[in-house]
């Protein structure tokens, strides 16, 4: 068996306020695997990783960071591990130099090992022309990209990231990933990171967890996850149908389910296969006119929506824009 | 507590600070504006009035220790009141992950505030001199230097209990005031503890305020170095103290 980078266990957090953000949750992470924990906002993921790094104290329940318990082992776990807040976490008074020397002066890099370690995480992460600039003139992509240097500079053995890519435009987060994949493949580190992008955990992480109100929905890899729901959707709008029509949809051999939306009906289907043309075959048989139809790939928002009963992406919106905004403010 | 860990961590808080000023100077320069009307407007003032027996130092050299204080007291106070701010930033909690002990976060952030100490001083010593104030040696002055630096710590820790309790940022300017001026005038800062009344004396006894003056006017002015160790004994108790109840309350800030 591959040896374990985290492992929760039955974690319970209360807060001061009697809010419950973490209700029992258990998980485990592969060493050198990418692990996202995937929920909508206030679900619980940050105060979980919080936890895992040490910052603050379960209510019950326990956690082993690379077998190094979280309660008792706390000042061993803060040596192997590096974290990057969903909040700016660099000075930016002060240049990209400048931060990443006063964070390797914090974790006591020696004098003669700073400059090379330095150089070496401004050019993996593509900010070595811009470092004497100050930071508050950063766009939000290379201030994250500094954020997360600045967590590299260590060369920890589990990197956590909250929200890694809240607030960039898509090109910028895929900047993002494409240096973390390749200081990954170079170190072998584990990555745990949280999201509520869901199209962001299917793309980069090899194992996800979604969470909801502080519990633990499903957890497996993107395509496990996405085989819970069926092979594709099809979404399609009749000139005319009746519930009988419904129910005959819902017959077919290779339909998984049926829903209704409005004038829209979606069809879950069971596998991969050439089923939008049986399906076409079947409406024609039957004589209905067929306004609109299209073919979709299941996405992990779906399997959300399945079995948390609400759509993680629709909850996301309003509160991502206000806290990008006191991002922006705060900065 | 590892002591060389916290005071290497205190060094690089210390150099952090340094590179902000350097950046920046603008706030060094209008929190300079308020000590040097005291000095020139106040201070000249009362000189010619004669109302505040002194001895045998002109009124403006007998306040010129205080008013150094309350300017670097005042900005410690806000320095260390700012950790609210950083509450909801990022920093605080990144560092909370670093293998470093908890306690050097706060005590290296406390005498960070001593930096920007030192830059008030750079700017009102000389507007001081100007004004005809005499300081006794360059090796006294320094080491009242150092006590300024210790005493601004120690606020900046008291800033940071109080900020320990505060939800929110608001009333931030209010509070900050709330805590320096009772500080300053129920100090021996503008005028000699004797002159109080009974009741504020008492207090003036307790306030680490008058023990940093009267250490540093001794030093500065008056060269009658009598209380010297006394005072800086009573500043060392402060400091440990404040220091360590900064670190529990430290706990609050983070949860």
């Amino acid at each position: 068996m591959a040896k374990t980078a985290i492992h929760a266990e039955d974690l319970v957090k209360i807060y001061a306020n009697n809010f419950k953000a973490l209700n029992g949750i258990s998980l485990s992470v592969e060493d050198g695997k990418t692990f996202a924990l995937v929920g909508p906002n206030g679900a619980g993921k940050t105060t979980l990783i919080r936890i895992l790094t040490t910052q603050i104290r379960p209510s019950s329940g326990n956690a082993f960071v690379e077998d190094l318990n979280v309660l008792t082992q706390d000042d061993e776990i803060r040596r192997i591990i590096s974290y990057v807040p969903q909040e700016i976490s660099v000075w930016t008074d002060l240049s990209g130099y400048e931060n990443l020397l006063i964070y390797a002066k914090i974790f006591g890099i020696q004098k003669e090992e700073r400059k090379k370690r330095i150089d070496e995480v401004l050019n993996k992460m593509g900010l070595y022309s811009v470092k004497d600039e100050m930071v508050r003139y950063y766009s939000g992509g290379m201030m994250r990209r500094l954020e997360i240097a600045c967590a590299l500079l260590t060369k920890p053995r589990i990197l956590f990231l909250d929200e890694p890519t809240i607030g960039l435009d898509p090109a910028a987060r895929k900047v993002v990933w494409d240096e973390l994949k390749s200081f990954k493949e170079e170190y072998g580190i584990t990555i745990f990171f949280t999201t509520h992008y869901m199209d962001e955990a299917d793309m980069y992480a090899d194992e996800i967890a979604l969470i909801n109100r502080g519990e633990l929905i499903k957890k497996g890899n993107p395509e496990e996850l996405k085989g819970l729901i069926g092979g594709e959707i099809i979404q399609l709008e009749l000139d005319g149908y009746d519930e009988e029509i419904l129910y005959k949809i819902r017959e077919l051999d290779f339909v998984n389910e049926v829903f209704r939306e409005g004038n829209e009906i979606r069809i879950v289907t069971k596998g991969k296969g050439l089923e939008l043309f049986d399906f076409l075959d079947f409406i024609k048989r039957l004589g209905i006119k067929i306004k609109k139809i299209s073919l979709k790939q299941v996405s992990l928002d779906d399997v959300f929506l399945k079995y948390a009963g609400s759509s993680i992406e629709a909850r996301g919106r309003a509160v991502e824009v206000a806290r990008v905004r006191s991002r922006i403010r705060k900065a | 507590m590892n002591i060389i860990e916290v005071l290497r961590y205190m060094g690089v808080m210390m150099e952090l600070e340094f590179r902000r000023i350097m950046h920046d100077r603008t706030e060094l320069y209008t929190r300079a504006i308020q000590p040097i009307l005291w000095l020139v407007l106040y201070g000249t003032v009362m000189s010619i009035v004669r109302a505040i027996p002194t001895g045998n130092v002109s009124y403006i050299a007998y306040i010129t220790p205080g008013i150094l204080l309350q300017s670097t007291t005042f900005v410690s106070v806000f320095f260390g009141l700012q950790m609210v701010w950083e509450r909801e930033s990022g920093v605080l909690k990144k560092l909370l992950t670093t293998p470093l002990p908890r306690s050097s976060i706060v005590i290296g952030r406390s005498m960070a505030a001593g930096i920007r100490s030192l830059f008030q001083i750079l700017l009102i010593v000389p507007v001081a001199m100007l004004l005809g104030v005499q300081f006794i040696n360059v090796a006294f002055f320094i080491l009242s230097v150092l006590i300024i630096f210790l005493v601004s710590g120690g606020f900046a820790s008291l800033s940071i209990i109080i900020a320990s309790f505060m939800k929110t940022r608001e009333r931030f300017m209010g509070i900050g005031q709330a805590i320096t001026m009772p500080l300053f005038f129920a100090s021996n800062a503008l005028y000699p503890v004797e002159l109080m009344p009974k009741a504020i004396q008492y207090f003036a006894y307790f306030n680490p305020m008058s023990y940093a003056v009267s250490a540093t006017r001794a030093l500065m002015i008056t060269g009658d170095l009598s209380t010297l160790l006394f005072d800086i004994l009573a500043i060392m108790i402060f400091d440990i103290i404040i220091f360590i109840f900064a670190s529990l309350a430290f706990k609050r800030i983070i949860e």
